[in-house]
């Protein structure tokens, strides 16, 4: 008895906690292991009966989870990129490259103390994070990443992403709101004010490409510009989509529009109160948002997930049946590895008298990885439609995300007077126009 | 040209992606170090602390180290009595032209040193080619000529310096170090001795009223 407690009182309290857990966390893994048993196949009919709700769980999920690393890679890309246009080397230290700084900013943020101020309303305080990171995140369920990969192929999508993006406007009244400051609040309702007047010509620029396409359905307007690159949106909405591009830098907060957080002139606007993780959250939203601005742009003007030309030799994955080799399917994994290394060793062995043997082959080995990767993306490039078509999504998206990066580089800031000027007398005026010669245009055609 | 909207913005953005390709200028210090250039000399100057007064002691360290000797000064010793230099005497500021010190923005030096008259060298150098002009026997070339001067003239140091090759500053702090070196004449020392020795025994006075106030305290 003696023994057990000497021991006991020896362990930490972290080591107390686990010993305790282990035995629930076996019971808990036996009950799981049992449950799946007994009960599997009963919920694999349920989840069968319910595609679409394990279809939203799951594609909800992963969109939340994309959003992460996403967020880093723009705020690495932003910090590197703008770094090299002022002749600088940018972020090196972490990481290959820097490349691992935005996660410690990540974690610096989470460590940070989360305080709420005196007088603030709570609940709405620590809502309104939320309300903006959602309402970002949420858009991203309706755009086609590639043929079949998209959250819910809606047929009033683009509509929904103007509804659940306006949402964000919210979340920033409440974040001005609820802080209990009157310059958090003057923030706040500039950045309103701010959004809500872009939203209009950004919604009026896409209103000619949907009379063009006939659908609000983000997936139909993908398909219906494939095969070459000139049946993309761009070469029969050109005004539109420069609208579009003006009014989305403005939407997502972007240089020359930054007026809402503009860090170089006043504090950070709605967000003055916020601290830690909460200031985190609207951070992130910042650069969620670039990266959904930049994913509509390419999906509506720029052909989505559709390659600039049609591949000109298409391979069907399915003729491809390895397992009709055989035995010789065995054969070839042993004897074709060796013959690769063999084969990339070679030149390399009577390129240079000074490299030795043993070097030879192991750049030979590491050559031979390398063509056999190589040669599976080209099959999985050709043959999986899904792979090529996330590649020159997610290819062209970080392309438009370099270009609000490389403006943020180039533009100063504008006045706030000049930035309701360019909205409602030029933006709204030059979208209306575009609606109106695209309709002239289709009645007369038609 | 300036009329087309948006062209500012165009070349704006051309000169910003012009400078993403270019050379980066950004040393990483603690690693990478620029090579200081052959012909650099950098800039000396005297700093004044708080109180407006001069930081330098006169204490020639910052001579001693020059590796091209390109540093000459003079000033008073730590205890403001004796005027000291540093460097070829060509280059003494205070055997400049006064005027020309004076376009020239430079210190004007400091009258006081006139009052220094020139000794008879040949007795010191009787003295330093006695002991091999040997900077090792230092403290005995300095005893040989407080012997045959009676003290240690600016000048006489001057010449062992230049002589033995030993730096001034070393041999100046060797013969402050050392109670029985002096560097002014006996003389000096002497009358304060006699003035002291004028005073009424100041022991003697002190005993008597000891003595006058026994019993009382």
């Amino acid at each position: 008895m003696t023994a057990i407690s000497r021991s006991w009182s020896r362990l930490t309290l972290p080591g107390k906690v686990i010993f305790t857990a282990l035995p629930l966390l076996a019971v808990l893994t036996v009950g799981l292991v049992v449950a799946v048993a007994l009960l599997g196949g009963l919920l694999v009919d349920l989840a069968a009966a319910n595609l679409e709700v394990v279809r939203f769980l799951v594609a909800a999920t992963a969109i939340l989870v994309m959003t992460i690393p996403t967020a880093f890679l723009i705020i690495y890309m932003e910090m590197k990129i703008i770094a090299q246009m002022n002749l600088r080397i940018g972020p090196d230290r972490v990481g290959p490259a820097g490349s691992a700084l935005s996660v410690v900013h990540g974690l610096k943020v989470l460590m940070k103390e989360d305080f709420t101020p005196t007088g603030a309303d709570p609940i709405v305080f620590t809502w309104a994070p939320v309300v903006t990171y959602l309402a970002a995140v949420m858009t991203l369920l309706v755009i086609p990443f590639a043929p079949g990969f998209f959250g819910q192929d809606l047929n009033l999508a683009l509509l929904y992403f103007f509804a659940i993006g306006g949402l964000s406007v919210v979340g920033l009244l409440m974040a001005g709101w609820a802080s209990y400051n009157k310059y958090s609040l003057l923030g706040g309702l500039r950045a309103a004010a701010q959004v809500v007047s872009y939203e209009i010509p950004l919604t009026l620029s896409v209103v000619g490409l949907i009379l063009l396409a006939g659908t609000m359905s983000l997936n139909t307007i993908v398909t219906n510009q494939s095969g070459w690159f000139t049946s993309w949106y761009i070469f029969r909405q050109p005004l539109g989509a420069l609208i579009f591009m003006i009014a989305a830098a403005a939407e997502a907060n972007r240089t020359p529009f930054d007026l809402t957080e503009a860090d170089s002139e006043i504090v950070a606007g709605f967000a003055t109160e916020y601290s830690g993780m909460r200031f985190g959250f609207f951070f992130f939203a910042e650069y969620v948002n670039v990266f959904i601005v930049s994913a509509l742009a390419v999906t509506l003007f720029f052909g989505g997930w559709n390659a600039p030309f049609p591949w000109p030799w298409p391979i069907d994955v399915s003729q491809l049946d390895p397992g009709s080799l055989g035995i010789g399917l065995l054969f070839a994994f042993l004897v074709i590895p060796p013959l690769l290394t063999l084969a990339f060793a070679a030149p390399l062995w009577v390129a240079s008298s000074r490299i030795k043997g043993w070097q030879a082959l192991l750049g030979g080995f590491a050559l031979a990885n390398l063509f056999l990767i190589a040669i599976l993306a080209a099959i999985a490039y050709a043959g999986i439609d899904w792979v090529a078509g996330l590649l020159w999504f997610l290819g062209k998206s970080y392309v438009f995300v370099f270009v609000f990066v490389w403006l943020r580089g180039t533009l100063p800031r504008v006045r706030v007077d000049q930035l309701m000027d360019f909205a409602w007398k030029w933006l709204l005026p030059a979208a209306l126009l575009n609606l109106f010669v695209t309709a002239a245009a289709i009645v007369i055609t038609t | 040209m300036s009329l087309v909207p948006g062209l500012g913005i165009a070349r704006g953005m051309a000169l910003t992606l012009h400078r993403f390709f270019e050379p980066k200028v950004t040393i990483k210090y603690p690693e990478v170090r620029l090579d200081v250039p052959h012909k650099f000399r950098g800039r000396l100057q005297l700093l004044y602390d708080e109180y407006g007064t001069l930081k330098c002691e006169t204490c020639f360290q910052c001579a001693q180290a020059c590796p091209i000797e390109c540093i000459d000064m003079g000033g008073m010793d730590t205890r403001g009595r004796y005027h000291v230099h540093w460097g070829a005497p060509e280059t003494y500021g205070e055997r400049r032209e006064e005027s020309a010190l004076r376009r020239s923005g430079r210190p004007v030096p400091d009258p006081a040193y006139l009052r220094f008259a020139a000794v008879d060298i040949a007795r010191v150098d009787a003295v330093l080619e006695e002991y091999d002009h040997d900077p090792a026997r230092m403290l005995e070339i300095l005893d040989a000529t407080q012997a045959a001067y009676g003290y240690l003239p600016v000048a006489a140091l001057k010449r062992i310096s230049h002589r033995t090759g030993a730096p001034y500053a070393m041999i100046y702090g060797a013969a402050s170090y050392y109670a029985h070196l002096r560097f002014e004449p006996a003389e000096a020392t002497e009358q304060a001795a006699a003035v002291l020795a004028h005073r009424p025994a100041e022991a003697s006075y002190l005993a008597a009223f000891d003595a006058a106030l026994e019993g009382r305290a």
